[in-house]
């Protein structure tokens, strides 16, 4: 036994040694990878990028690289022209012509014209995933006037309708219809091309797929065509990366194999990094606010008064110091940024008297003080973000200042969304980060607090108030934008009085980035638009790998 | 005559042999017949399990705005508008075309994710399976060898910590280590920046690599491999070190051994044969298990890593509530298992026959 084991391992070891000779002598010929501007960015996964299938950060960062928008978001989140080089509406705003720009080359050579938007809008409505949801309770029918002009008819006016078309990416007709695969669910359309959407791209954006691994990465070639504006040193090559472990983000970090880290790194690891010389932090606004939403159905939250006594009882200020350094505290139900954010709005603050003195005004009082176990509070936190259980226990603390008990519970966010759908299993308050969906206050307003939006994960508060309902649709079908913005501001007051959330703080987004990337947001350029952040158009990258 | 000896000899052999084929194929058919009914259990179990967790799968799909009529259409094709039962009796017969349904996750059918991902993952465990053998038969032999002296204390220091520590552990160590403050080793993937990946054949990118004549890309590979597969492979070999040591320990004192020294057989033939052998028979079957375990235990070593492979998409497509993604997973895990049991019960039979010839 023994002679034939050796004789089998002296063969495999033969073997190896062979292989090994082979190899050592491929690799000395093996040329030299042609050096490139690489931009290596850290994503949480997964990134679907079929504009009519993602709508998350990373799905809509690819978008923005691979497709062109109908509207791109300028600085601060201003809509300027893009493919649609113009507009105009009817004054019943219920009829809206775009002109598309011409010149504009798909990455297959073929021109960009009104049949690719008309099918682009028909395909995301049909398919009704994705970013669908901003336009399927509006859109009656798109068509094509000529090469050049598109017909968007509504069933309603809607007046974030410009915001609204940054999420509709450009598709080539012909490609996708040359991919689908029948039988499908979408009738004669097939599949419309989803199977072949995720791993490949028929966008006209300034770079192109060159490889899709669904559960790895994205990497994007530049598109030496693109008829828009690049930055002189724009990259070569994007590549997207799945990093889920902050200590191989480090490490990628400090070894330069990643030029920009994902927005997830733990506060600890950017104050790690950040005392590298070749290493920079850079701050900007996601577009998204941290709420604790009160379920203002469930007592004692129901009580308007209680649940001012909470709002003047929270630390704010330890909560944003302590625990989310740098992020501005909240003045209101929408980011401050976001354009119709009201800034003067009276705001709540820690004031223990005042909160005492709300505490007595309720209906509780003297019981709830008297009985604190009778009354307690469910704070549910969600178990994938850590930081936000010391919220919780803060804000527990803080109520116990004014005689409240608070019961801090860890949940998965599947099963915070499953109890968030029905209003009995509702916790009475869970901390929540919520993003717009475009850049404008109305997004938020609609999908925090409107009551078509109370059995979902964005909204706890279960407020259903047809008033706040009325007004909120009042100002969604307001074509005028200084108008709309006024309506805006009328809902936040209203909303600030109602007091259904603790508006904790604007969101800001934190990354590290080697200092060879030149990032807009390093000069305090923002767009407030999820997926806009990563622009292969204005990052510059001033090393070759 | 010597002739007609030596014809009789042979045909003796080829009939014992056969006879021996047939003991082990009867053997083996025996084990696969006990691990089917194991099987379909394990799938129900957790076609069950994965339809009673909490979260809409439906929802999840379709994504948290979608209008409800998505949300139904995607419930329609996953046919979760049907009772339990016959969602399973059609997730059977789908099995048996060889399609394990649609991903929510990936938006592809699984059976194309588990032929991706599944074979990324065989090579580095087959890679961390060598280190564990290798490893666990050399500390296991110096440690009982000199059982109770020098050797054998650093030896058996080494396995608690080895044990005691998980792999996640040591991949971030090693990571840190050996990728970043000495770059011996890359840190991540599994091709290096400018690697051109082999076409794809077997799915087994060394195979392929060599397969399309690329060493350079398959010495690449197995670079990037290294630092996985040995923390992979720490655990489980400090433990099956521990079991040859113990086991060799307990050999020693056999009456057998003593017999054999006194009939002056040479120490060398007695430490392989009557000692190292019958002292790898428990080590055999825990090596096997432990092996098999280390495609359920990869995720957060091919997390770390950034590997490709398919503990990763277990763990993501359970974070997602992919059904079918989860179903297939546990059933992939289940099948591997349920080889490697069998694959060591024939071992285990062959080193000694005991065990084979009761179980037959």
């Amino acid at each position: 036994m023994n002679k034939k084991l050796l004789a089998a391992i002296s063969v495999i070891v033969v073997i190896i040694i062979v292989i090994g000779v082979l190899a050592a002598v491929q690799s000395t010929q093996k040329p030299q990878a042609e050096k490139k501007r690489l931009l290596r960015i850290g994503f949480s996964w997964p990134t679907y990028i079929d504009p009519a299938v993602g709508s998350d950060y990373s799905s809509s960062t690819a978008f923005t690289n691979l497709y062109d928008p109908l509207i791109f978001p300028g600085e601060k989140g201003v809509p300027k022209p893009w493919v649609a080089e113009s507009w105009e509406t009817s004054p019943d705003g219920l009829t809206w012509r775009l002109h598309i720009k011409q010149g504009i080359k798909f990455h297959s050579g073929d021109e960009l014209k009104a049949e690719d938007v008309v099918f682009s809008f028909q395909r995301l409505l049909t398919i009704g995933k994705g970013y669908a949801y901003l336009f399927t309770p509006y859109i009656d029918s798109v068509t094509a006037v000529d090469d050049y002009t598109v017909k968007v008819t509504l069933k309603k006016p809607y007046g974030p309708f410009v915001a609204a078309m940054m999420r509709v990416y450009v598709l080539d007709k012909d490609v996708v219809m040359q991919h689908i695969k029948k039988p499908g669910p979408y009738g004669d359309n097939g599949d419309y091309g989803t199977d072949w959407l995720l791993t490949h791209d028929a966008g006209s954006g300034p770079y192109k797929v060159k490889e899709v691994v669904l559960e790895d990465h994205v990497y994007m070639t530049r598109f030496k065509d693109y008829w828009g504006p690049m930055t002189e040193n724009a990259a070569d090559e994007i590549h997207m990366l799945s990093l889920a472990q902050p200590a191989t983000e480090k490490t990628l970090l400090t070894q330069k194999q990643l030029e920009i880290s994902s927005q997830w790194l733990p506060e600890e690891t950017i104050d790690a990094l950040a005392k590298e010389n070749y290493l920079k932090v850079a701050a900007f606004p996601g577009g998204d606010e941290f709420y604790i939403m009160m379920h203002t159905k469930k007592p004692p939250l129901d009580d308007i008064h209680v649940r001012k006594a909470i709002a003047y009882a929270v630390d704010y200020d330890t909560i944003v110091d302590q625990i989310f350094p740098g992020n501005p505290i909240a003045k209101g139900p929408v980011p401050s940024y976001l354009p119709g954010a009201d800034p003067n709005l009276p705001t709540y603050y820690r004031d223990l008297d005042k909160a005492m003195e709300e505490l007595q005004k309720s209906k509780y009082w003297p019981d709830i003080k008297n009985n604190p176990n009778k009354y307690a509070i469910d704070f549910h936190w969600i178990a994938e973000v850590p930081a936000e259980e010391k919220v919780a226990i803060m804000v527990a603390q803080n109520l116990q200042e004014i005689g409240l008990k608070v019961n801090v519970v860890k949940v998965p966010w599947l099963s915070v969304v499953e109890e968030m759908a029905n209003i009995s299993t509702s916790p009475h308050m869970v901390s929540v980060f919520v993003s717009a969906h475009y850049a404008e206050a109305g997004s938020l307003l609609e999908s925090r607090y409107h009551s078509k939006s109370a059995d979902t994960w964005e909204q706890n508060e279960w407020l259903l108030n047809e008033t706040i309902d009325q007004m909120i649709e009042d100002a969604l079908s307001t074509i005028d934008t200084n108008e709309r913005y006024q309506e805006y501001a009328e809902i936040q007051r209203a909303i600030m009085e109602l007091c259904p959330s603790i508006f904790l703080f604007d969101h800001m987004l934190k990354v590290v980035h080697q200092d060879y990337v030149k990032l807009p947001q390093d000069e305090g350029y923002y767009t407030g638009v999820m997926g806009y952040d990563f622009d292969g158009r204005l990052i510059e990258v001033l090393s070759t790998t | 005559m010597f002739k007609y000896i030596l014809v009789i000899n042979v045909k003796s052999k080829i009939v014992r042999c056969v006879f021996k084929m047939r003991a082990i194929w009867k053997y083996v058919g025996k084990r696969v017949l006990y691990v089917i009914p194991t099987l379909i259990g394990l799938s129900i179990f957790i076609f069950i399990l994965s339809r009673v967790l909490p979260g809409d799968p439906a929802l999840m799909a379709a994504g948290p705005n979608a209008p409800k009529w998505v949300v139904e259409q995607i419930r329609h094709q996953l046919r979760l508008d049907k009772p339990l039962w016959e969602q399973y009796y059609y997730w059977l017969v789908d099995l048996f075309h060889g399609d394990l349904g649609y991903s929510i996750y990936t938006k592809r059918s699984v059976t194309v994710d588990v032929v991706e991902y599944l074979p990324a993952s065989l090579q580095l465990i087959f890679l961390a399976a060598l280190f564990e053998i290798g490893g666990a038969l050399a500390l296991g032999i110096i440690s009982g060898r000199y059982a109770y002296k020098l050797p054998d204390n650093m030896v058996r220091v080494l396995a608690y910590i080895g044990i005691s520590v998980p792999s996640f552990v040591w991949g971030l160590l090693f990571q840190l280590i050996f990728a970043s403050l000495i770059p011996l080793f890359p840190s991540h993937g599994m091709y290096s920046y400018g690697t051109i990946s082999p076409p794809r054949v077997t799915g087994f990118s060394l195979i392929d690599s060599l397969i399309a004549g690329q060493f350079d890309t398959f010495v690449d590979i197995l670079w990037h491999m290294v630092l996985p597969a040995f923390a992979l492979s720490l655990g489980a070999m400090a433990q099956d070190a521990r079991i040859i040591r113990a086991g060799m320990v307990d050999t020693l004192q056999k009456d057998h051994v003593s017999l054999v020294r006194a009939y002056g057989i040479p120490e060398r033939t007695i430490f392989s044969k009557y000692i190292l052998k019958p002292s790898l028979v428990p080590a055999v079957t825990v090596m096997g298990m432990d092996i098999a375990s280390l495609l359920g235990n990869a995720f957060m070593v091919e997390m770390i890593f950034q590997w490709p492979g398919f503990s990763r998409y277990g763990i993501n497509v359970m974070l997602n509530k992919d059904i079918n993604g989860i179903v297939a997973v546990v059933l992939v895990i289940g099948i591997i298992f349920a080889i490697a049991n069998i694959l060591v019960d024939v071992v285990v039979a062959y080193l000694d026959p005991r065990i084979g010839r009761r179980s037959a």
